[in-house]
């Protein structure tokens, strides 16, 4: 029998660390220096998510204003204070359970990013809404080659009941391009790396020949489908439709693909992940890694990265703990149990201030790589424990390439939507919007 | 009698459901008993909290006003009936729901939600349009071309609604997976199929300073100009193969006298022709020479044959032939091997290019039988003439400038990632008349039953059955035929790797990391050999058709030396699993098996809850309502302390908490001399084991051997729709709907009178109406 195919092995032989642009050596054949626009870095944007809530005593500052303390939770951010809001008081309205009863796990994680409040359902008919990270990337059109890049660390692969009569679909996907069709999300570093920098055209010797029939094969997919779709009834169209986008999309992409490779030379060097490491911290710090990659090499300008999955029980015996989060979670007030939470939350944001650590060292002309980023952190529930989708735990980082002022802690009145913030990222991306979910208005910020 | 016990009762106990004759289900009278006596029930008892926007627990119940509404949103009932029946709702401090008017309530909910009219052909539903899931897509590989691709490891996973992965609605086609069908595609093709490397090309261009002279002759205005015979300019040049090269010259001249100038080309000092050269040097030709050449540094040379000069004189002006050489192409091609040689060839590839064409001639016949057949197989049905010649037509591109094996290769790639490849395409037929849904036709059937039982394509035996006029999967002979033959085949190991470790929850052992002081002998060895026992031992009862209760009682299950150990078992020898009786052992069934124990505790220590839960929700088909959220460990009475039974009687102690963990906590605690991952112990901390549990109708059990007796005895026919209905929603890739019931109910019916007999139950599921046939999703 045959070995299971590997690209490793047939990369094997090239070499395996991969050449990476600086961005000054890179800017001048961007497409936006094409353009003839004065070279400005792009605004790029990132999510992060964290599931089950956190403590907020230890997680949210007393203070108000400019002269705020870090709390216990957030001190890992120190070195970042300046470029960083703590944003206190938005509401996550969407994960309320408004008449569909329990399954707040499976609503914050399917809202968290859509503001959306998801249909409840198993499987039959799945409905959400479409993710703040994808409106922005669908706004961006096609300027870069990866129009957003979804990461996480749990794989979606599960089996049972998720939560409550709600189809696991809703806990595995933060990005949803559509109400109906989720973006599953890359977990092995790897795999990242080779999308992002090794060419598939590498594995053959005649690269021309090989684009060129793959645009064949896809024409003939793509002729395919839409003779399917038209024998279809309505409900079994749309996954045709999803088809159809993917064939499309990877079209665009070898396009794309042929006119970005002139940028893409020169300059350090990065050695290729092995594979997904056995300790959480190393495989997230692996792939935040490969966001900035991602980010600084403008592959892409959106990512999202889910830590965990909602309702996660990840165990967490590094930090001498052996019980599962999501158990601790429901704390029941008992000291004991939140001060793991804490512990808990504490480690997660260890990892997000590696994440805005490297994104600071990156230069990009006068700037940082995290002064030309907007990078928003934190969970759909607020204490694990209630349940509740008000007063949530959300950072937002990075300069916004020049309109966001950090150093600041943000207390927003009772009920303000987490979508107004995100109304206000769709705007700074450049889309002229007036409402995004549920919001009120842009958030002031 | 308390209301925990009729709770107890409803939920365990609930053979009547379905068996009893229906009631008169009068669509008016129902209608008429929902507005008098109910609506006014519910209106006064329920809605004052449970509607609208802001419903307590977010749970609204207002918007039910017809009784089609309750059978379609029962679930949501289900639960508002346990929660009745505990006591727990209406809130006894708020509401004086009088003991009748609870009954009638519940009685008629009851009856509503199960009071579907099944008719002569209820609806057998729709299923959305299923991709192949991972372990689907590797199988389908193997069985369609013979190779191993296990691309689990790069494709994201799939995601799993009521349970399963293998869910129409839920498996969505991201563009990443695409991306990597698509790789995927390009892989397998490649090497299942080898085609003769591409020709190589030399392509080389020389201008005329390339070229050394054995004078002075120089370049001038990018032509070397020869002005005399016994010059000779030379291009030295690198030959990387032995073969034919052609050497196109851009030449000119000063042309005078009755003759053209004649260039002299030569190889390494010998002459290889002479070429006339009549253009002017505002015209110059090109001219080629073909020429064999060795590899090696090679002289390619030029020479002038016929210098012509005359002084002006007499009137006449001056006559001076020369030669100009402005430029040099030499173009070789190796030639390509064009057919390889049969020992180079894997079966893979011969299995695909079954006939290969042995001349260019029949390449136009030859790619059209191997792509029938390879499409056909592919897709799972006779491929339709239409595809069939967009495909040769792919192919015939390719054959323009590339091989006939690549042609089949980049036909391969297309086939692979076609939505016809990729997902099960079961296209809808209008209904024959008002409610006579069609049949699946003999292909899209086989596929079910392959994919239901393998996990893969159908095998040429189930296609062959497709095409042969006389015979057919409906014939109950044949089908019982092919269901038993495929039982046997060991491609049934997938039905039990992917359905019985889904219904087990096996797969969430991953995500189990027990603490590793307390549980230094549990690790992903352990895990994997416990997950591998109770699938062989689900296999076992299923190949050798035993009643489906023996999951639960059999006493004997799969060891080897190893888990053996682990168990404290005596006199397995070896790295092979073998049957090992279990008699005399505190163990028997899935229920004492290391997999479900430890996948149901928590990392430091058992959960009797979780336990019974698990129990409830897997085995009984009864999920107990989730709990409510903060639940107040700690609040007004103060911490919990004592052993953990005493902490969970504290709990039980809150009467919000009550009514469900008197359902959940007797049913683990009878598991309690299995530790958290699932040794068996007499004592903890120094304390002997508490086993006893009181169930709510007031029997005791003690230890799994009890409970194991009662399941059987007492809650077999639950046990047996639990299953019947994950079976179902496995097979068909949908949640089961209100009008699936019918169909249960016949299967349920059947089984009974056969002794729950595994092969009966895979044979109506197979022949139930859903299974057969094409129905519509009401909205």
């Amino acid at each position: 029998m045959m070995k299971p195919l590997n690209r490793r092995t047939l990369l094997r032989g090239a070499t395996t660390a991969i050449a990476l642009p600086f961005l000054e050596a890179m800017l001048p054949s961007s497409p936006i220096a094409r353009a003839g626009v004065p070279t400005k870095a792009p605004l790029r944007t990132a999510f992060l998510a964290v599931p089950n809530g956190v403590h907020m005593p230890k997680w949210k500052p007393s203070e108000v204003g400019r002269r705020f303390e870090l709390p216990e939770t957030l001190q890992p951010l120190a070195s970042v204070k300046n470029k960083l809001c703590v944003l206190s008081g938005l509401t996550l309205d969407g994960a309320r359970a408004h008449g569909d009863g329990p399954g707040d796990h499976a609503r914050s994680g399917a809202a968290f990013l859509t503001g959306a409040h998801p249909k409840k359902t198993n499987g039959a008919d799945i409905y959400n809404g479409v993710s703040i990270d994808q409106a922005i990337a669908q706004s961006l059109g096609g300027k870069t080659r990866f129009a957003s890049l979804e990461l996480g660390l749990d794989g979606s692969a599960q089996s049972g009941e998720c939560d409550n009569g709600y189809s696991c679909a809703y806990i595995s996907n933060l990005a949803w391009r559509s109400p109906t069709s989720p973006m599953a999300c890359e977990v092995n570093p790897a795999n990242v790396f080779d999308r992002l920098f090794a060419a598939p055209e590498k594995e053959t010797a005649t690269s021309f020949a090989v684009k060129s029939r793959r645009k064949s094969v896809l024409d003939f997919a793509l002729g395919d489908a839409q003779r399917l779709q038209a024998r279809l009834g309505a409900a079994d169209r749309r996954k045709v439709d999803e088809y159809l986008y993917a064939i499309r999309d990877i079209e665009n992409r070898l396009v794309r693909s042929e006119k970005l490779e002139l940028g893409e030379n020169g300059l350090p060097n990065y050695e290729r992940p092995a594979g997904v490491p056995r300790e959480i911290d190393e495989h997230a710090r692996l792939m935040m890694d490969m966001m900035v990659l991602a980010l600084q090499s403008d592959a892409t300008r959106v990512t999202t990265l889910m830590l965990a999955r909602e309702g996660s029980n990840r165990t967490h015996p590094n930090l001498g703990i052996s019980e599962a989060h999501h158990q601790l979670s429901h704390h029941g007030k008992s000291e004991e149990k939140q001060a793991k939470i804490a512990k808990i939350d504490h480690f997660y944001v260890q990892q997000f201030a590696y994440l805005l650590q490297s994104l600071e060292s990156i230069r990009e002309g006068d700037d940082t790589l995290l002064d030309n980023c907007m990078v928003m952190y934190g969970s759909g529930i607020s204490d694990g424990d209630r349940h509740n989708h008000d007063d949530l735990p959300i950072l937002l980082a990075g300069g916004g390439g020049g309109r966001l002022q950090g150093g600041r802690h943000l207390q927003y009145a009772k009920n303000t939507p987490l979508c107004d913030l995100y109304l206000w990222m769709l705007n700074r991306s450049g889309v002229a919007a007036d409402s995004f979910g549920d919001s009120s208005g842009p958030l002031k910020l | 009698m308390q209301r925990s016990q009729i709770l107890f009762v409803v939920m365990l106990l609930a053979v009547a459901r379905g068996h009893l004759p229906a009631l008169a289900a009068d669509p008016a009278e129902r209608e008429r008993q929902l507005r008098l006596e109910i609506e006014p029930l519910l209106e006064q008892h329920c809605f004052d909290c449970h509607s609208g926007e802001e419903a307590d627990a977010g749970l609204a119940l207002d918007h039910f006003d017809t009784p089609i509404s309750f059978l379609k949103g029962r679930s949501v009932w289900k639960l508002a009936v346990q929660k009745m029946q505990i006591g727990e709702m209406p809130p006894p401090e708020d509401s004086e729901l009088s003991d009748a008017d609870r009954k009638k309530l519940i009685g008629w909910i009851n009856e509503t939600i199960e009071d579907f009219e099944c008719g002569l052909q209820p609806n057998p539903g729709h299923v959305t349009l299923r991709r192949l899931n991972a372990a689907e897509y590797q199988n389908t590989i193997r069985d369609l071309l013979g190779i191993n691709y296990s691309p689990a490891q790069d494709f994201p996973g799939d995601d799993v609604g009521y349970g399963f992965d293998n869910i129409g609605d839920v498996l969505t086609l991201p563009p990443i997976l695409m991306e990597k069908y698509l790789i995927a595609a390009e892989k397998i093709s490649r090497y299942v199929i080898k085609a003769p490397p591409p020709a190589e090309v030399v392509n080389r261009e020389h201008n005329a300073t390339s070229l050394d002279t054995n004078d002075d002759s120089k370049t001038y205005s990018g032509s070397l100009t020869l002005t005399n015979s016994s010059t000779i300019a030379t291009l030295r040049e690198q030959i990387p193969w032995p073969g034919k090269y052609t050497v196109t010259i851009t030449a000119s001249g000063d042309q005078v006298g009755n003759e053209p100038c004649v260039m002299v080309v030569g190889l390494d000092d010998k002459v290889v022709q002479q070429v006339r050269v009549p253009n002017t040097r505002d015209k110059p030709g090109q001219f080629s020479v073909v020429m064999r050449m060795r590899a090696g540094s090679r002289k390619i040379q030029f020479g002038f044959a016929n210098d012509f000069y005359r002084k002006a004189e007499g009137g006449q002006e001056k006559q001076d032939r020369n030669l100009a050489i402005h430029h040099i192409k030499i173009n070789g091609q190796k030639s390509a091997k064009q057919s390889l040689s049969a020992s180079e060839l894997s079966p893979y590839h011969r299995a695909i290019i079954f006939d290969p064409p042995r001349s260019e001639s029949e390449y136009p016949s030859k790619t059209r039988k191997i792509l029938l057949r390879l499409a056909s197989r592919a897709f799972r049905r006779p491929v339709a003439d239409e595809d069939l010649d967009r495909l040769i037509k792919l192919a015939e591109e390719v054959q323009q400038d590339g091989s006939f094996e690549e042609s089949i290769q980049v036909a391969l790639q297309a086939i692979l990632i076609s939505p016809q490849f990729l997902f099960r395409v079961e296209p809808p037929r209008q209904p024959a008349s008002f409610s006579e849904f069609r049949d699946l036709d003999e292909f899209e059937l086989a596929s079910r039953l392959s994919y239901f039982l393998w996990s893969s394509m159908p095998d040429d035996e189930l296609l062959r059955i497709g095409m042969d006029p006389n015979r057919s999967l409906r014939d109950p002979t044949v089908l019982r035929q092919q269901i038993r033959r495929m039982i046997a085949d060991n491609r049934s190991n997938e039905f039990v790797k992917n359905f019985a470790s889904q219904w087990l929850t096996l797969r969430r052992l991953d995500n189990f990391s027990p603490d590793e002081r307390e549980f230094p002998q549990w690790n992903k060895r352990v895990e994997a050999l416990a997950k591998f026992e109770t699938l062989k031992f689900f296999h076992a009862v299923m190949r050798e058709d035993m009643s489906v209760l023996r999951l639960l009682d059999a006493e004997f299950t799969y060891l080897n030396e190893e888990l053996a150990n682990f168990y404290g078992i005596d006199g397995v020898r070896g790295t092979k699993f073998v049957r090992v009786p279990l008699d005399g052992t505190a163990r028997a069934g899935l229920l004492t098996q290391a997999s479900v124990l430890a996948v149901t505790s928590n990392p430091t220590r058992t959960s009797p809850v979780q336990r019974g839960k698990w129990i409830l929700e897997n085995l009984l088909d009864s999920p107990p309502p989730p709990a409510p959220a903060g639940v107040p460990e700690l609040t007004e009475k103060g911490p919990l302390v004592g052993s953990l039974r005493e902490q969970l009687e504290q709990h039980r102690a809150d009467p919000g908490c009550a009514g469900c963990h008197k359902l959940m906590d007797p049913l683990g605690f009878a598991l309690e001399n299995f530790d958290a991952i699932g040794r068996y112990r007499e004592m903890e901390n120094g304390q002997p084991i508490d086993a006893r549990g009181e169930l709510p109708d007031g029997t005791s059990v003690t230890g799994a051997q009890q409970l194991r007796a009662i399941l059987v005895a007492q809650h077999k026919e639950k046990f047996v729709e639990c299953l019947t209905v994950k079976m179902m929603t496995y097979a068909l890739g949908r949640g089961l709907e209100y009008y699936d019931k019918c169909a249960v109910d016949k299967i349920l019916a059947t089984l009974k009178n056969d002794d729950y007999r595994f092969s009966t139950l895979l044979f109506e599921i197979v022949t139930s109406d859903p299974f057969q046939k094409k129905g519509s999703r009401p909205e």
